[in-house]
């Protein structure tokens, strides 16, 4: 397996490594929410609009709600998102791109026209559309992220396909009587996985930031639910003096993003066989 | 050449028609009564019966979806799109006058992006490794990560609140009509600016990244080592014979970023109240104006779909090994 190899070379970024205990740190922060004294949602408007001191670490909002208390559970939305969403276009993205890839002729042809429609929506009237019109919540947002962003895992796996499928070993499969299936799966898919390792880094951060963008538009996951989306929406009421409202949920977005950016950049780095 | 473009030109045909089937499909497996369409919001219980009937039967609803799908295709065929279920006016005319303002928008972020970005992106590609530039490629970087959204709010903040330089939002002043034609001109200057900006900074990260790449890749190249060893001084290898081919791959950005400017006019046009077509797109949204949503629909996939079959087109004739390859084939 290339996965120790992959590490190893994964870790001489420092930037990276970092990056990946900053994830490991925030989705600790997402699972331990509930532990948080502060309830996210409680209202106190004797104690709206505090900037940050020592009850409300980060602040209160225009409700008295407890910043830091809101981010944790943003966190757990961004995060959920994020994941699930692009676990839903690697399946997608894989099965249909091994598909064209492993018959080739008629499957191929299909599949690629598919993805030139698919890719002609602008993303987001594609995904705000589907969204808004079957009701806004977690799920929908994962199904609709997930049933249109699948196109890079797509090509990549395909690609990958068309280059091993008439290796030795899968040739041996195949005289060995192993059905499509098992051929596919089995055989081929484990060894055309490293290049959507890549992508789906990408694909993490580009959830998070198109959840956060749905929320600020006020069709994410519905209210009251804290979100760094939502959050950043509801400062926008009070953008003259209360600093802290848009400036911590969208630092969250920022770091999160950036995070899962750096890692799938040094993904694709480690498995280049031209750098370093 | 010919049967390349001939191609290229009947799979577009066919990519219009899966963006209509697609759009079609998806808005009629929305939950509900596709009556709705044609009479908004209204309450059904007050509508006579009768009425209903013939309210199906004049948009066909009474037949069955491929059917419906055919008139409704029909209709986009001509860019006849119905009419909103807002103000019953023809949805066409809708989105026509609201275009030129979203393409005011983009138009100058996409020259912005391209005439700073592609100069950063070539010289970070001449000096790659050296400090500044591996300090420019961090920044460029963590550009990329921002979410637009966040970035017009701390420029609201800034430039509006805090500096009071800037308009906060809108697309003129209040007192608009009183001003000269002079003062006109700079009153849009001024609230283009925020907008611009919050628009433009993502595209210019991926035309310097992009523009970058595709220097540093020319220049691995062995026509290059060539020209050196032939003693080309390094500007004129630079200039000459880098230059020329490391543009060629820009093309195809245009057909890549039209989707990602289009998606990103919805928020800024929402944050800054942009009175554009994405604006009109997240309101059509939320009032369920389902013949908008699917002609700004159908009408942008188009946008991009135009633009890659264009970008295609200038790629073949800017690169050679297109046209030939396809012709040896």
């Amino acid at each position: 397996m290339i996965a120790p190899v992959l590490w190893k070379r994964f870790r001489r970024s420092r930037l990276a490594t970092f990056a990946l205990y900053y994830v490991g740190f925030m989705a600790l922060i997402a699972a331990l929410a509930p532990l948080f004294p502060l309830d996210p949602n409680a209202i106190d408007l004797h104690h709206r609009l505090q900037s940050p001191d020592r009850a409300h670490v980060l602040g209160t909002d225009d409700l008295g709600r407890d910043i830091l208390a809101r981010m944790m559970h943003g966190a757990r939305v961004s995060l959920t998102v994020g994941f699930l969403a692009t676990l839903i276009s690697v399946i997608v993205g894989s099965f249909l791109g091994a598909i064209a890839g492993y018959y080739g002729r008629v499957a191929d042809w299909i599949v690629s026209r598919l993805i030139e429609v698919v890719l002609c929506f602008p993303f987001l009237f594609l995904v705000l559309g589907i969204v808004a019109l079957f009701r806004p919540s977690l799920i929908t947002i994962m199904i609709a992220l997930g049933l249109t962003s699948w196109t890079n895992e797509a090509r990549y796996v395909r690609g990958e396909f068309l280059r091993i499928r008439d290796m030795e070993f899968a040739q041996a499969a195949r005289a060995s009587g192993a059905r499509d299936a098992r051929i596919i799966f089995r055989h081929l898919l484990p060894n055309a996985i490293a290049p959507v390792i890549v992508s789906a880094s990408f694909g993490v951060a580009w959830a998070i930031l198109v959840e956060s963008a749905l929320s600020f538009l006020g069709l994410g996951v519905p209210l009251p639910t804290a979100s760094w989306g939502s959050m950043l929406s509801d400062a926008k009421n009070t953008i003259d003096y209360a600093w802290w409202l848009v400036l911590f949920p969208g630092l969250a977005i920022f770091t999160t993003v950036a995070a899962f950016n750096v890692i799938g950049e040094r993904f694709r780095d480690a498995l280049d066989p031209r750098s370093d | 050449m010919g049967a390349y473009l001939v191609r290229r030109f009947l799979y577009a045909i066919l990519t219009f028609f899966g963006i209509t089937v697609a759009t079609f499909t998806l808005i009629h497996s929305v939950p509900g009564d596709p009556i709705s369409f044609y009479i908004g919001n209204a309450n059904r219980a007050t509508i006579p019966k009768a009425t209903l009937e013939a309210i199906r039967h004049e948009y066909h609803l009474d037949e069955p979806l491929p059917a419906q799908y055919l008139y409704w295709l029909r209709g986009a065929v001509t860019f006849d799109f119905g009419r909103s279920v807002l103000d019953r006016r023809p949805v066409t005319e809708r989105i026509l006058e609201k275009l030129p303002n979203t393409f005011q928008l983009n138009a100058i972020a996409f020259a912005l992006a391209a005439l700073l970005g592609i100069p950063i992106g070539l010289w970070s590609a001449t000096r790659s490794g050296r400090p500044a530039e591996r300090a420019s490629a961090v920044f460029f970087f963590l550009l990329y990560s921002l979410p637009s959204f966040w970035v017009a709010l701390l420029l609201m903040q800034l430039f509006a609140v805090k500096l009071g330089i800037l308009p906060l939002f809108g697309m003129t002043s209040d007192n608009y009509l009183d001003l000269s034609t002079a003062e006109q001109l700079a009153d849009r200057l001024r609230h283009l600016v925020l907008p611009v900006l919050t628009l433009m900074y993502a595209q210019l990260a991926i035309f310097v990244r992009f523009s970058k790449s595709a220097l540093t890749e020319v220049i691995r190249q062995d026509f290059i080592t060539t020209a050196r060893a032939k003693g080309a001084r390094e500007v004129k290898v630079l200039w000459h014979h880098a230059l020329r081919n490391a543009l060629i791959p820009l093309i195809t950005l245009l057909g890549l970023t039209i989707p990602y400017l289009i998606s990103g006019s919805v928020i800024v046009e929402q944050i800054f109240q942009w009175d554009g077509a994405g604006l009109l797109y997240y309101d059509a949204i939320l009032s369920r104006d389902y013949p908008t949503v699917m002609a700004l629909t159908v009408v942008t996939a188009l946008f991009t779909l135009f633009a890659s079959v264009v970008a295609d087109v200038l790629y073949a004739f800017a690169d050679p090994r297109v046209r030939l390859g396809e012709a040896a084939q």
